[in-house]
């Protein structure tokens, strides 16, 4: 790439990128790029034009999924290294972009008509959305710690602006000061983590980059044969798996999801809940089915407690709670819990299926089935301004039946799909991860998760009911709300996908 | 140098870290809080850095001028984030974060 520094030193001509390595991110650039075009529009753009921007980053976002569907270079069918092993495609790339874009593509939508109402920057929040939504996207891909933190911290970092984009807002100022306490304090950890791995494996003999996972999980392998595995490692690899546990929102790391969910412009809220959770989720994958594999057995246990505290916690937390995001969020930790259960699944049985899914595959889909959950019920939640009123959320729903039918579907389908009723992909998704604790014969795990999803089916049918069967006398509690085109068609098709969706997965293949 | 071994640095680097959480946990005022997390990723660094140096490879070395880079990045998005809170509120303490709750 670089001739002359090829000249001065023969090692840049085996680790100088190749051209192949960046059609392989072809995708990831193309986000990156549509964030500086949103950018550049609102430097150049007069005032009148300005509405073009958002649709620029959705038509750029929609192209790029089409893109990501179809079988180019980007798209490895083999597990293959970029980057000079910087950077490897080994889950199922397609799937785990497809969960990034969609989400970022709703937040879109979400997000314009909330941000004008509030008179905040349009551009420059999709901006910072595309620049989060590519670092996602690398941040899977990682195979090297540096660029596994990296890409994690430029999302963090990202994501911080997002949760305090708000400035007039002392809710949304509060979440983002506690989003950065919180989530500084995870870095740290990670990076603690990252260097103790890093400096007791590189001491070992042979290893010449011990940042590198392929380099990490060979050692560790060799290693474990022979039962010297140091302590100091061992602390590192605690420290990641907390960092990650911590993105993820899983047990004992989820105290901060509700006060940031709650005080997060609600677009955000979405935004977290879904592309941030699913980031933690696949590194959680990642790591634990990469260079941590060969010490799966000590893992596996610490990681079943985890799932059936997560989701223990999650499902009484959101019992206890009577506002209506903090609510959703702490579901939010309980989905977590069974994603923890379903990676507890793949190191207890390694290449276990579910209907000829494996697990990273149903990851992919359990998201995807959240996803179009949580925006459909989002979708209701931002066109109703008391939800963000925090001194009686619980009231903003009343009389959303007679107000408008069609938010009160939305938000039906929504929370039907999140609590994983029947016709919905939800429910297909949750029977998916079922299945595999079936295959793997995790009992204890299976009994925390029926328990979970019968508190859930409680408390979700209990926000419906608020909104359906509650009467109201008040007159602005029945003032009927009027819906625009483009959302009237959003809520359709995803409505339309969460139940095709689920057809598709069980009869698709 | 020579008189250092590799504990003595990761010792340091030990300290400053638990010292950080410390601070981070216990106190009470947001920039206070912050000043201790930029405290722990000085002590990471520097124990990466050692690590560096003693195992002989250059990848720690060069990491840590990415971990410079993050760590100036998030304060200036958290020193933003504080700045714009203390403007609305007059404070800067954590007691006073009270606006979510049930």
């Amino acid at each position: 790439m670089i001739p002359f520094l090829a000249d001065i030193d023969p090692v840049f001509k085996v680790l100088a990128p190749r051209p192949a390595d960046w059609l392989s991110i072809l995708p990831e650039i193309a986000v990156a790029g549509l964030s500086l075009v949103c950018l550049l529009q609102a430097m150049f753009l007069p005032k009148a034009l300005r509405s073009l921007i958002p649709i620029t980053a959705r038509v750029g976002l929609v192209l790029v999924a089409i893109m990501a569907l179809t079988n180019g270079p980007w798209v490895q069918p083999t597990d293959v290294a970029s980057f000079a092993g910087l950077l490897r495609q080994n889950l199922p790339t397609d799937g785990v972009r497809m969960v990034f874009l969609l989400s970022a593509l709703l937040t879109s939508f979400l997000a314009e008509g909330f941000l004008r109402e509030r008179d905040a920057a349009v551009a420059d929040y999709h901006h910072v959305l595309l620049v989060v939504t590519a670092a996602f996207m690398l941040l899977v891909q990682s195979n090297h710690f540096v660029t596994f933190f990296l890409s994690l911290e430029t999302a963090a970092v990202g994501l911080y602006v997002l949760v305090g984009y708000l400035r007039r807002s002392e809710a949304s100022l509060e979440a983002g000061v506690k989003y950065l306490v919180a989530g500084g304090l995870s870095s740290a950890l990670l990076l603690m983590g990252i260097v103790l791995v890093y400096g007791a494996l590189g001491a070992v003999p042979g290893v010449t980059d011990s940042l590198n996972f392929t380099q990490i999980g060979k050692t560790l392998a060799a290693q474990s044969v022979t039962h010297t595995i140091s302590p100091l490692t061992l602390t590192g690899i605690a420290l990641i798996l907390g960092g990650v546990a911590f993105k993820l929102g899983a047990f004992p790391f989820h105290t901060w999801i509700p006060d940031v969910y709650q005080g997060a412009p609600t677009p955000t809220t979405a935004f977290l809940g879904t592309a941030s959770k699913a980031a933690g989720a696949f590194t959680l994958v990642l790591l634990a089915t990469g260079p941590f594999a060969p010490i799966a057995v000590k893992l596996a246990p610490l990681l079943a407690v985890t799932a059936v505290l997560t989701l223990l916690a999650g499902n009484l937390g959101a019992l206890a709670t009577t506002d209506l995001k903090r609510t959703l969020s702490l579901s939010g930790v309980s989905h977590a819990g069974f994603i923890l259960a379903a990676v507890t699944a793949a190191l207890v049985l390694p290449g276990v299926t579910a209907f000829g899914y494996d697990v990273e595959q149903v990851i992919v889909i359990y998201f995807l089935a959240y996803v179009i959950g949580t925006f459909l019920a989002a979708q209701a939640l931002v066109s109703l301004p008391a939800v963000e009123d925090h001194r009686r959320p619980q009231l903003a729903l009343r009389g959303l039946l007679r107000r408008s039918p069609l938010l009160a579907s939305s938000l039906g389908f929504g929370i039907g799909s999140l609590a994983g009723v029947p016709p919905s992909v939800g429910f297909i998704a949750k029977l998916l991860v079922l299945t595999l604790l079936v295959s793997a014969k995790l009992w204890w795990i299976l009994g925390a998760a029926l328990i979970g999803v019968a508190i859930s089916i409680h408390y979700y049918f209990s926000i419906l009911r608020e909104a359906v069967v509650r009467p109201t006398d008040a007159d602005e509690e029945l003032a009927p709300l009027e819906i625009p085109f483009g959302t009237r068609f959003l809520i359709g098709a995803l409505t339309a996908a969460s139940i095709i969706g689920g057809l598709f997965v069980l009869f698709g293949r | 140098m020579e008189n250092t071994s590799l504990a003595h640095h990761l010792i340091l680097a030990g300290l400053l870290f638990v010292l950080g959480l410390t601070g981070v946990l216990m106190r009470r005022n947001l920039l206070v809080v912050y000043m201790c997390l930029e405290l722990m990723l000085a002590a990471a660094t520097l124990a990466l850095v050692a690590f560096s140096r003693f195992n002989r490879t250059m990848d720690g070395a060069v990491l840590v001028f990415f971990v410079i880079t993050v760590a100036a990045a998030e304060v200036a998005v958290g020193l933003a984030l504080i700045v714009a809170l203390f403007r609305k509120r007059g404070t800067v303490q954590s007691d006073a974060l009270t606006t979510l709750r049930d």
